[in-house]
């Protein structure tokens, strides 16, 4: 049976959503955080927690234009933006190893 | 004053915008921008409106005005972008709302088009006319 709900990281201000059927570990990694997911380790600098359940909607295609990434969609989560990770293509700023701007 | 020609007068950066106020949702103060690591420098990051998740636009750049003396962006303009068969809901952040006036299609000097259409005087002030429904196109 899989795990409901999604588990819920920040990221350099951002909040992001993995489903948590997806997540196959979590461990620290020094004052951060690693998920393990399908072939992937995502970085996040708090694990903030796990929601039951998110509306998850197609990310804006306005979004994409600036925003070059795959994603799962979007949502809310109390008050504040959730980009949902596709767990087979996360996010570059999620990626181990990977510096992008604003860091 | 007909809706057709009326436009919102918004601060971004140096320049003076005018939004046609049929695709302006709501002028609010600035909404909290959650940032986006990996965007553009246009995205500013991401808010909520009305229970949804709200790109957050930074019109200064998206119009390529010069920064002002004093950046910031008090000001949230929530506003439909795209064409109206597939329009999005985007948050333009900006420095002010000036008001709303009457800009008459005949009155601007159209350029490139696209998201600017052109400039236009105001009041002795040179505007740049824009198109939500141009915002977007690749």
């Amino acid at each position: 049976m899989s795990r409901p709900g999604y588990l819920l990281l920040r990221r350099s201000g951002a909040l992001f959503g993995v489903a948590s059927a997806a997540v196959l570990g979590l461990s620290r990694q020094g004052a951060a955080y690693r998920v393990e997911v399908a072939e992937h380790g995502l970085l996040a600098d708090e694990v903030v927690g796990v929601v039951e359940n998110l509306d998850v909607r197609p990310l804006a295609p306005l979004v994409s234009r600036y925003w070059p990434e795959a994603s799962g969609g979007w949502a809310v989560h109390a008050g504040a933006p959730v980009v949902v990770v596709d767990p087979c293509r996360p996010p570059r700023a999620l990626a181990e190893g990977e510096t992008v701007d604003g860091e | 004053m007909s809706e057709a020609g009326s436009h919102l007068l918004v601060r971004a950066g140096d320049f003076v915008c005018a939004l046609p106020l049929q695709s302006v949702r709501r002028v609010m103060r600035a909404l909290t921008v959650h940032p986006l690591p990996g965007a553009t420098a246009e995205l500013k990051g991401l808010s909520e409106f009305a229970g949804e998740p709200l790109p957050i636009l930074d019109l200064a750049r998206l119009v390529g005005a010069p920064p002002g003396a004093s950046p910031a962006f008090p000001v949230t303009i929530v506003a439909w972008a795209g064409p109206p068969e597939a329009r999005e809901t985007v948050g333009l952040a900006a420095e002010a709302a000036l008001g709303v006036v009457s800009v008459p299609a005949s009155s601007v000097v159209v350029g490139e088009g696209g998201f600017v259409v052109g400039e236009a005087s105001v009041a002795g002030d040179v505007v740049r006319v824009l198109n939500l429904e141009a915002l977007g196109r690749r």
